[in-house]
């Protein structure tokens, strides 16, 4: 496990970019107080798919809007695809935004039209590769209709077709997946999948551990702007010693989680529901004095594979959701 | 060239947008002609105006520019629309620079002005109580009053994406056009001659951009033997050096799809 960031490097003169991303000691304030990146470092190769992993206000959406564009570092490099930041370059890439962006005054195959006009497409190849495009992410019956009258998975999977259509070699992807149900979160990743094998690079922004778990190859775990760890998921996971146990309980068990976390080897502690997620040092110490303490609320006990939330929990001794309600669930230890 | 077909393909989608748009594309011109007739008729019989020759053909130049005030108002009111739905966002994450997004939309905020400044134009001169007296001939005196309508909105819409980058609110910018283009609409001289004024207004007339405007059209559709309050050198001079530095400024402006 990497628990500092990746060392950085500037591309050889003439040399083909294996990197798509080479971003050095960037730093972004929004006014003189909060600081949204502080020297961050971290490189993506070409053709990988890249999690940016974090709670919201780690830095995920500045980094982004920085590779766009949209903003502009106050020090440090940031190269793409080889070559410093230019307007031009981002005819290389495409960007699916956290919120809809699309225009509800426009139809489906319009927004198409429109994208491939903006980066210069010749209108034949657009039309031709739109109604490919709408074909595969099933939007072709659709074509014709204004994007306000689409459901909330359409409108994502037309966002992913509009940046998919100028064949880019970046895709950024800034939680493409909020709100959306499970299987229109699984069909989007299928196409994700697709775009991927043929080579494209997907730095993916999100606050969703399973779904960086599950699809990237390289996840950078980001606190407070800075990179606090960078690895493959399974090798982040690997050298964390904690377990961690889910717990169902038969009614509300806010005390008893409030108690639960004063524990010795009790680390991080969430509660959804009825449900406790809870990582320790040991199972088996923590099982016997849970049933102790409380055997009769528990409903079931399950002790699972740790996820990247709890590797984030040991390193920077906060969650990366935040609670419901205000009830302090998550400790550090 | 890739610049040029952006900034086609951005007007076209405004233009588009406008036409879907049937209310504001209605109102806008039917706003200016009911006001042409209801003042125009009232202000004629009702207050019947001694140093006034023709009172609603007076008008007819005033409220053209009106109808440029208020489309200039709306149409730089889309951008605020852009950035809600999020599109702008698109547009500014594609390789042109924010100047080509903004010169695409203002421009099809000068085209659909103009256009708008022209109807009215138009169904001014086939109204009988309107007499145009085209005091240069009716096609030079048409092309200056095209040449005024179209200056006049680039200065407006300029103006409009000028506000539209320090306002956050849609209604804030809103209040502060009103604020700001009501009183340049009434010391114009688009309701009543400036030369009439007492001096303390005259002073606020010729400060006023759009007088100029207002002016050049009087200038080609209702004087008759007159040289003006300003005169046409001095009219197209002002509006012309005025319409570009603002349309040039308010297209030339930092760009945050965050406010």
């Amino acid at each position: 496990m990497n628990l500092s960031a990746a060392p950085t490097s500037a591309p050889a003169a003439n040399a083909e970019p294996t990197q798509a991303i080479d971003v050095c000691d960037i730093c972004y304030s929004y006014g003189d107080e909060r600081v949204a990146l502080d020297a961050l470092s971290l490189q993506v190769l070409a053709g990988a798919i890249f999690g940016l992993l974090g709670p919201n206000g780690s830095g995920k959406s500045t980094l982004l809007s920085i590779l766009i564009g949209r903003r502009t570092a106050a020090s440090g490099t940031v190269m793409l695809l080889g070559q410093s930041l230019a307007p031009r370059l981002r005819g290389r890439m495409a960007i699916v935004f956290q919120e809809p962006s699309l225009d509800p005054n426009m139809t489906v195959r319009e927004t198409m039209a429109m994208q491939g006009r903006m980066f210069g497409l010749k209108p034949r190849d657009a039309a031709r590769e739109t109604s490919t495009l709408l074909e595969r992410l099933a939007l072709a019956d659709r074509a014709s209709e204004m994007t306000a009258t689409l459901s909330g998975g359409l409108k994502r999977r037309l966002e992913l077709a509009r940046a998919l259509l100028t064949h880019p070699e970046v895709i950024l992807l800034d939680e493409p997946t909020l709100a959306l149900d499970p299987d229109s979160r699984h069909g989007l990743w299928q196409h994700l999948l697709a775009a991927n094998r043929d080579g494209c690079t997907l730095l993916l922004a999100t606050n969703d551990v399973h779904e960086a778990e599950r699809y990237c190859q390289t996840v950078a775990l980001l606190d407070r702007g800075r990179v606090v760890a960078q690895g493959a998921p399974g090798d982040l996971k690997r050298d964390l010693r904690r377990d961690a146990v889910r717990i169902e309980w038969k009614t509300d068990a806010t005390p008893e989680v409030l108690t639960m976390q004063s524990w010795p080897g009790v680390g991080h502690v969430r509660l959804a529901d009825r449900t406790t997620h809870v990582t320790v040092d040991a199972a088996s110490p923590f099982l016997t004095r849970l049933f102790q303490a409380s055997g009769d609320r528990v409903h079931s006990v399950q002790i699972e594979e740790s996820t990247l939330e709890d590797v984030y929990f040991q390193l920077v001794g906060a969650g990366i959701r935040p609670p419901s309600d205000g009830i302090p669930r998550e400790t550090a230890r | 060239m890739m610049q040029l077909e952006a900034i086609v393909a951005l007007v076209a989608r405004d233009l588009r947008s406008f036409l879907r748009s049937r209310s504001q594309l209605y109102s806008s011109v039917l706003f200016p002609l009911m006001l042409l007739a209801i003042l125009g008729t009232g202000v004629s019989e009702g207050l019947d105006p001694k140093n006034i020759d023709d009172y609603v053909t007076f008008l007819t130049p005033g409220m053209i520019a009106m109808t440029t005030v208020f489309s200039s108002t709306f149409s730089s009111a889309s951008y605020y629309q852009d950035r809600d739905s999020g599109i702008l966002k698109v547009f500014l994450a594609s390789p042109h620079s924010p100047r080509v997004v903004l010169l695409g939309k203002t421009l099809s905020a000068v085209i659909i002005g103009a256009a708008q400044g022209l109807i009215v134009l138009g169904v001014a001169s086939a109204i009988p109580a309107i007499n145009f007296h085209w005091q240069y001939g009716v096609v030079p005196s048409l092309l200056v009053s095209i040449f005024a309508i179209v200056m006049l909105n680039f200065f407006l819409s300029g103006l409009g994406q000028l506000l539209a980058s320090r306002i956050r609110s849609m209604q804030g910018f809103h209040l502060v056009m009103n604020l700001v283009l009501f009183p340049f609409l009434f010391f114009s001289g688009a309701f009543f001659p400036l030369d009439k004024l007492p001096e303390w207004l005259k002073v606020l007339g010729r400060i006023n951009p759009l007088s100029y405007g207002v002016d050049m059209m009087h200038l080609a559709l209702y004087a008759d033997g007159s040289g003006g309050y300003f005169g046409l050198p001095l009219d197209f001079a002002v509006l012309t050096l005025l319409a570009v530095a603002v349309f040039y400024i308010g297209t030339g402006r930092s760009v945050s799809p965050d406010r």
